[in-house]
């Protein structure tokens, strides 16, 4: 058969990226192959990599797919059943599909039966009879494609893209490890088709799972794991993946530049999410796509002008796409009118109602609103469209923290925890939930590992060493005002840290007990820094100076080893990285 | 042992907290089987005088359950219509099958037709019955049905009619077969679809509302009171989450999974459903009701507790107080009285896992009799009775409090807290060693109609509380020697509880008790032995106090005794009572088997006064028959008999078989070593009364199959009958001696020393 003779060229693609004219000329063939079935995002999904690389001199384009007998016995049906299809005609189209045989029409016929019952399935929802009804509404057509489908599957008749439609309609049908299997078939006889890639990413639901699965050798594998290394939240692997497809030439292709973006956004590491968000925005700047993230970094920084002007842009480009609400939701929400925020990501909810950001973010702008029920109720919703959403969990925890129940926010807290063991807002939140409880012991476990994963807020530390004072374990609390002001001074943040003062007090005060006066008196000179502890700083002083006098007669090591003298009468922030409290001798 | 636990505490369907039975608003919707009912209605308003009187009277009750009750099926309303009045399901069938063979427009002619029935000047219905109400609601839900929902709601009556058809025509096999094609493509359909079936089969029943509530209810309520009726915990489980799939917002189904995963034991998903229900619990309420923010409040509130409740059930009492904490506090800031009440009862019960004040549960008394909720008051008061009972106070003002409670009871129809009662009562005379007493009881509550059954219709309930009462039975019987019946009521327990059930360890434990009884009687040691491991999982006290019972037979005294004295020092420490007393008597048994009485006796004397300060007759008959032997050994004998008359009334009237033979078998000791310094006329009267009495132990001993105990009483016997010079009888004890003593090992301690 010709047909599977095009798929064997298109499917032996090699696995390195040394000939990116070849890739090129895959990737353009592919996106004809899948426009000409209606499958429109796999579509773009290739023209816009095809659209990074380099031009194709006219010699080397690829020539049009050669019409076999079949097809061109089903040209009519299938170019009358086309134009049906692009006008969302789909029971017509399939109408007058019926009884072709070649690939293409038969595709286009199973196609347009599957969407046309999806469709209907959305018109039903609307006007269902009773209550319990609504989520019993299914897509009817399911079941007969499946026995179709599955017949052709069992004679081995279907190409890459009839694998792809069994696929979708085995999910459909909640049947999860038949879908799996179809879409892993789907990606080794073509392994091109984006689509099927990218279903797959919605099935693999952990990192063992992934390894299970035996899956082409080809240069598409690097784009897949790539991305379903972001979706399962390994971050520096898909950054690797990401960076090393840059490397083999892909630099200009948008898609990757904002899934970058968007990894960067995972971990939390804001500055190059927006510049790499900037960057992609001048490259494309009717983009909708990923702005949703883009104004969440925007609103995290509270960078009111860029996000005001991102969200008239996009209104202007489209507004009622899902991304443009939630741009303009977050928009209102940074500008404090909640339920303005809240109506808008409602209307992105009714455009999608599986888009997940928005009910946590529905849910925050409730919680802002201080109308718990129905916070609550918005974050059950996201965990219910996807219970690894971290963020519902939560905001879930959060809610009843405000309602002052920190033993049962606990339950909500240690599922976040889970889906994030390395996320520092998690710990602390439960740290100071167990802090609450007066379960120090926890509490103390969770603030060290808070700290140990890479405090965002630097909170932990602080935290800690005050538990450790209330437990009168001055050495250990010592010990993490000195980590804490390290961590301060090393990252030489400007922000006015209100617990530095404290750490500076509480350790003049305990080196002053230990007799170490050296330590303590410039420790206490800091104190003097600051507008609260600047009188307790001076007293100190006297007294350290007193003793010393009483004590010791020498008193050549005034110039303290750890702070110079400079820094000591400047204000509180010392610019260069100097490791202020390097006091590990002292500690016995 | 008496046995109230606090999984009591946990009831449900909470009388006075959280659970009530809907929360969302009832909507009603017209659906096939409600347009049948309609029709049904239709005919009967035209049949008019054509039916007989019986008929009507027959329909009429019908009609209610039929309006209120979940969907059915075609068939099963028209068998239920045809057993009133055959005539008038026919001409209902034919309406429905004109119908739904017929077009939309006969539909909508239909319930044009029905609002006439209110016309006229004398109607055929009132506007504000039962049936005017259903009537009129149906008109209305109808009226605003979109012009698709119109045609939706006609395909699923000819769906609901031709559903039924082809049931019975595969049931008459006459169906016609004109169209072989479509035939063949039904085939082939429904030969794909099988494998499909198995993997669907969860969401093959779309339920109504109505129906889904019904589900619940039914579920919910087996699950409390007849497990074994329930779906097994992986169906429900399974039909939950088809519920869940097709209506996320149904929260009800989240609380049954919870139930249902206790069931189990899964602490992860009982936590997960849990906290589920009550997020979906507090959106609900806080929609559902006016004052929003009492409502909603109020379910933080029980979140709190019932989350306290499931730890303590997986025995995590200090997260279980955590979260207690949290529910008074905010129970307290809104001034909720009856949740506090709540709080009160489980804070009790947490504290009684470390210490046994009482005062905190006299406080849950008095508040809930005040706040007006008699279920907490008289759980209060049960569990107040059950710790004064272990405390030793007098059994009749402990019975007085019952008898207290129990009018509570029945006042407010609480029948579950009656078995409880009754469960309650047979314990305490178990405890005080009132065995016909405890018999008496426990045939009650058996033998009682509980108020549950006339409602539900269930015939019996498996409650907590008859399990103990049956397990009490069980021992009872095995204890006069009735092994037969014992393992009969056993085997009953094991059909009712399963297992897997909840209750079903009580029954485990007696299983293994009475077993482990029996071998000791039977002097098989090593397979008592065996049976530690299995008591010893299900109650570990019992465990060792029973392997340091094996140890003693085995002679391996000084490994016996260290594990008695551990023993008691913990038990001592718990303020197990019951069990210390059974310990101190081992420990005496060691002694005076180890020929040291005089240690023994102040050991005996400690146990007498203490099972006489709590009460324990039972106890305290055996600790003076302990007492009177070592009397016995020391010379005095004259002295123990006399004590022996004060033990032997009790022992007779309500002691096991074992005791019974024993006391006897010591009277008749006691009477040869005191008949002694008597001249030779009452000498013989003496020996010859003991001799009577050896026949009385000797009965008890072979009721119980204490193959040794008989063994020893033969040889005494012999001895007797020898020394008055009766040859014939002495040789026939002789004889049988002889043969016993063959079959069964020689025994460490001399013969004539040992008393049990």
């Amino acid at each position: 058969m010709a047909a599977a003779a095009v798929v064997a060229g298109l499917g032996s693609c090699s696995c390195d990226f040394s000939d990116l004219r070849e890739i090129k000329k895959q990737l353009l063939s592919v996106a004809e192959r899948s426009r000409e079935r209606g499958l429109q995002h796999s579509g773009k999904w290739a023209s816009e990599l095809a659209f990074a690389l380099d031009p194709l001199p006219l010699s080397e384009l690829p020539p049009a797919p050669a019409l076999t007998e079949e097809d061109a016995r089903d040209l009519d049906a299938y170019t009358l059943a086309k134009s049906y299809f692009d006008l969302k005609e789909y029971d017509r189209a399939a109408y007058f599909l019926r009884g072709c045989k070649s690939q293409k029409a038969y595709f286009l016929y199973m196609y347009s039966r599957y969407l046309s019952g999806e469709k209907k399935k959305d018109d039903e929802t609307v006007d269902s009879l009773g209550p319990l009804e609504k989520g019993q509404v299914k897509n009817e057509a399911l079941r007969e494609l499946r026995v179709e489908l599955g017949k052709k599957h069992k004679a081995q008749e279907l190409d890459g893209f009839g694998l792809y439609l069994y696929g979708v309609v085995l999910r459909k049908l909640d049947l999860v490890k038949e879908a799996t299997d179809a879409f892993v078939e789907a990606a080794h006889v073509l392994p091109l088709h984006w689509g099927a890639w990218l279903e797959l990413c919605n099935l693999i639901t952990d990192k063992e799972m992934l390894k299970s699965l035996s899956l082409p050798d080809t240069w598409m594998k690097e784009f897949f794991l790539a991305h379903i290394y972001t979706e399962l939240q390994l971050i520096e692997e898909a950054l690797q993946k990401y960076q090393s497809l840059i490397d083999a030439g892909f630099s200009k292709s948008t898609y990757i530049i904002s899934q970058i973006a968007v990894a960067y956004h995972n971990i939390r590491d804001i500055d190059k999410a927006l510049s790499i968000f900037n960057e992609l925005r001048k490259q494309d700047p009717y983009r909708i796509e990923n702005m949703d993230t883009f104004s969440n970094l925007l609103y995290v920084r509270s960078m009111k002008p860029e996000l005001s002007y991102l969200a008239h842009n996009l209104c202007e480009i489209d507004k009622y796409r899902v991304e443009t609400c939630c741009v303009i939701g977050n928009y209102y929400s940074l500008r404090s009118q909640h339920e303005k925020a809240a109506l808008y990501f409602q209307r992105a909810l009714k455009l999608n109602p599986r888009y997940l950001g928005a009910w946590t973010l529905m849910g925050h702008e409730y919680m802002e609103m201080k109308n718990t029920s129905a916070a609550i109720q918005a974050y059950r919703h996201a965990i219910e469209v996807n219970k690894r959403d971290y963020r519902a969990w939560y905001g879930l925890g959060q809610t009843y923290e405000i309602l002052k129940m920190p033993f049962y926010c606990l339950y909500y807290y240690r599922r976040a925890h889970q889906l994030r063991p390395n996320d520092s807002r998690m710990l602390v939140a439960l740290g100071e939930c167990y802090e609450k409880l007066n379960q120090l012991v926890e509490a103390k476990k969770c603030y060290w590992r808070a700290y140990a994963v890479g405090d965002v807020e630097k909170m932990a530390l602080v935290k800690l060493a005050k538990l450790h004072e209330q437990l009168n374990e001055s050495e250990q609390a010592a010990q993490c005002y000195i980590k804490y002001i390290q961590d301060i001074y090393s990252c030489g943040e400007i922000v006015e840290h209100l617990e530095v003062s404290t750490a500076f007090r509480y350790l003049a005060q305990y080196y002053f007990k230990c007799k170490l006066w050296d330590e303590a008196s410039a420790c206490a000179q800091k104190c003097c820094a600051f507008n609260d502890t600047r009188e307790e700083g001076k007293a100190l002083l006297r007294q350290i100076l007193q003793l010393r006098n009483q004590g010791e007669t020498s008193s050549t090591e005034i110039s303290a080893p750890f702070f110079l003298p400079a820094s000591l009468s400047s204000n509180n922030t010392p610019t260069r990285r100097v490791s202020p409290l390097n006091l590990s001798s002292v500690t016995p | 042992m008496a046995s109230v636990h606090e999984s009591l505490y946990f009831n449900p369907m909470m009388t006075n907290g959280v659970v009530h039975a809907n929360v969302f608003g009832i909507k009603d919707c017209v659906t096939p089987y409600k347009m049948a009912l309609l029709v049904l209605l239709s005919e009967l308003g035209r049949a008019g005088a054509q039916l007989s009187l019986l008929e009507r009277r027959r329909l009429n009750r019908l009609l209610l359950p039929l309006l209120q009750g979940p969907d059915m099926t075609l068939s099963r309303l028209h068998k239920a219509i045809e057993e009133s009045c055959p005539h008038l399901a026919n001409s209902v069938k034919i309406r429905i099958k004109l119908m739904a063979e017929g077009e939309l427009k006969d539909m909508e002619q239909f319930f044009d037709d029905l609002s006439d029935s209110f016309t006229g000047t004398e109607p055929e219905v009132h506007k504000t019955s039962v049936v005017g109400l259903f009537l009129r609601h149906m008109i209305l839900a109808y009226n605003k049905l979109s012009f698709s929902q119109v045609y939706k709601l006609y395909t699923a009556l000819q769906q609901y009619y031709q559903h039924d058809e082809k049931k019975n025509g595969i049931d008459e096999t006459d169906m016609e077969l004109t169209n072989t094609e479509e035939l063949e493509g039904k085939m082939e359909k429904e030969e794909l679809d099988v494998p499909l079936r198995e993997e669907e089969i969860s969401c093959s029943g779309p339920l109504s509302q109505k129906q889904a509530e019904y589900f619940l209810s039914q579920q919910a309520s087996l699950l409390k009171n007849d497990e074994t009726k329930a779906l097994t915990p992986a169906l429900l489980q399974k039909e939950l989450n088809s519920l869940l799939k097709f209506n996320p917002d149904f929260a009800e189904a989240h609380y049954l999974s919870y139930l249902n995963s206790l069931r189990v034991q899964d602490v992860f998903s009982s936590t997960h459903s849990l906290l589920h229900y009550f997020d979906r619990l507090i959106l609900t309420g806080a929609e559902s009701k006016s004052n929003g923010d009492e409502g909603y409040g109020r379910s933080l509130r029980y979140a709190a507790l019932n989350l306290a409740a499931l730890h303590c059930r997986f025995g995590h009492y200090q997260q279980a107080e955590l979260a207690l904490q949290e529910a008074i506090r905010i129970a307290q800031e809104s001034n909720d009285h009856v949740c506090l009440q709540h709080c009160l009862s489980w804070l009790y019960i947490l504290e009684q896992k470390r210490s046994d004040s009482c005062v905190l549960l006299e406080h849950s008394v008095k508040k809930a009799v005040h706040f007006g909720l008699p279920y907490l008051a008289s759980l209060g008061i049960q569990s107040l009775v059950q710790q004064r009972a272990f405390a030793g106070k007098t059994a009749n003002k402990l019975m007085d409090a019952l008898k207290d409670s129990d009018l509570l009871h029945w006042k407010h129809s609480l029948s579950e807290l009656i078995d409880i009662s009754i469960a309650q009562k047979t314990a305490i005379w178990r405890l005080y060693g009132r065995s016909t007493m405890a018999l008496q009881q426990a045939q009650m509550l058996l033998s009682m109609n509980s108020l549950e059954a006339v409602n539900v219709g269930v015939q019996q309930n498996n409650t907590e509380s008859f399990a103990v009462v049956l397990c009490h039975l069980a021992e009872l019987h095995a204890e006069q020697g009735c092994f037969a019946a014992a393992s009969e009521i056993l085997k009953h327990l094991k059909e009712r509880f399963p297992p897997n059930s909840q209750h079903a360890q009580l029954w485990m434990l007696f299983d293994q008790k009475i077993q482990f009884d029996r071998a000791m009687n039977d002097g098989k040691y090593h397979v008592a032995d065996s049976f530690i491991a299995g008591i010893t999982a299900l109650n570990s006290i019992e465990g060792v106090y029973r392997k340091a019972i094996v140890l003693k037979a085995q002679n391996q005294m000084s490994e016996a005794h260290k594990l008695l004295q551990k023993l008691l020092i913990h038990c001592q420490n718990i303020k197990n009572t019951e069990m210390v007393i059974s310990v101190l008597l081992s420990i005496a048994e060691l002694y005076w088997r180890s020929s040291c009485h005089t240690i023994a006796l102040p050991v005996l004397l400690q146990a007498l006064a203490l099972s006489r300060e709590y009460r324990l007759q039972y106890l305290a008959s055996e600790t003076v028959l302990n007492l009177a032997f070592s009397q016995l050994i020391l010379g005095i004998p004259e002295q123990a008999l006399n004590i022996l008359h004060m033990a032997i009334e009790p022992i007779l009237a309500h002691g096991a078989v074992l005791d019974k033979g024993c006391a006897m078998f010591l009277v008749a000791k006691c009477q040869v070593a005191s008949a002694t310094s008597y001249t030779p006329q009452k000498k013989a009267e003496a020996l010859e009364s003991a001799i009577l009495n050896l026949n009385e132990a000797k009965t008890y001993f072979a009721k119980v199959d204490c193959k040794e105990q008989l063994r020893d009483v033969l040889y005494f016997q012999a001895r007797l009958f020898h020394t008055l010079g009766k040859t014939q009888e002495r040789n026939k004890c002789a004889m049988l001696f002889r043969q016993m003593h063959q079959e069964l090992p020689a025994h460490g301690v001399p013969l004539i020393n040992a008393f049990k």
